[in-house]
């Protein structure tokens, strides 16, 4: 399961390099990139020694966020719960309810255990120390 | 370089619409009861003293100024500092006095209460 789920995942990654050369993209038109992006949205950055990623979470409590993570697979999944008050009638209804899954490859490894997680304001921010066997080590000549 | 840090700090403090700022429409739910008209309107990543409320001669405006503030090599963006921005009609028996604004998770939810002699009245009916 996992391996056949890394393999789909290698796929979009390299989706992901030929987007990154137009950045700007997800933005304003509505291209067909966002069917490959889906739900949430995320941006990731390459620190070094970590990985940071950070998510669109809107209306999402930290009770029903998923965050899951194996060597160099992270998997985001959760609820989008409505939160409409009883005996309200609805004239306009744009934002969804319903369950989402998204799944990445990271370029390395990373170290589970000391993955931070931080939920703020709708945003979630991912700091994912690499693994040691993941980091360039300086080899020193003899 | 110091110099650029200097500028983009005056800046972050500030409300103004900012240059070169992204204008996006957040999405929102409407609901209305009896007594108001709720709206929630999505603004991930925007923080409290960072939105703005204003209800003026039945239009409303909701603006939120998000700025991301990372570092470190960007290997994917799919989104990125935007500014918020939608305006409503709203009727004019809103009660502007008495409008709450809240945000959680990143959700801007506002109550506008209706002025009571805009809220429905059941008629009782007397016998003759």
């Amino acid at each position: 399961m996992w391996t056949r789920m890394s393999e789909i995942d290698r796929l979009f990654s390299a989706m992901d390099l030929l987007r990154s050369s137009n950045l700007d993209r997800s933005y304003g038109e509505g291209s067909g990139w966002r069917v490959v992006g889906g739900f949430p949205k995320t941006n990731m950055y390459d620190n070094g020694d970590s990985f940071q990623v950070i998510a669109e979470l809107p209306g999402v409590s930290k009770e029903d966020l998923n965050i899951r993570i194996q060597g160099n697979y992270l998997e985001l999944s959760g609820t989008l719960k409505s939160d409409v008050p009883e005996g309200y009638k609805a004239h306009r209804v744009e934002r969804n309810t319903s369950t989402f899954s998204r799944s990445f490859t990271l370029d390395a490894e990373v170290d589970a255990d000391r993955v931070e997680a931080v939920l703020r304001n709708g945003l979630l921010t991912l700091v994912m120390p690499k693994a040691e066997s993941a980091k360039l080590k300086q080899i020193t000549i003899n | 370089m110091s110099e650029n840090k200097e500028l983009s700090k005056r800046t972050e403090g500030m409300m103004e619409r900012q240059q070169n700022l992204a204008t996006v429409a957040p999405v929102v739910d409407i609901y209305e009861n009896d007594d108001e008209i709720l709206l929630h309107a999505d603004m991930p990543g925007v923080s409290k003293e960072n939105v703005s409320v204003n209800v003026d001669n039945g239009t409303l405006e909701i603006t939120g100024i998000r700025n991301l503030h990372v570092e470190g090599a960007r290997s994917w963006a799919e989104f990125g500092d935007v500014e918020y921005r939608r305006v409503f009609s709203v009727p004019q028996t809103i009660d502007v006095g008495k409008v709450d604004a809240e945000l959680k998770d990143g959700t801007l939810q506002l109550h506008l209460p209706k002025a009571e002699a805009a809220k429905p009245r059941t008629i009782e009916i007397r016998s003759a």
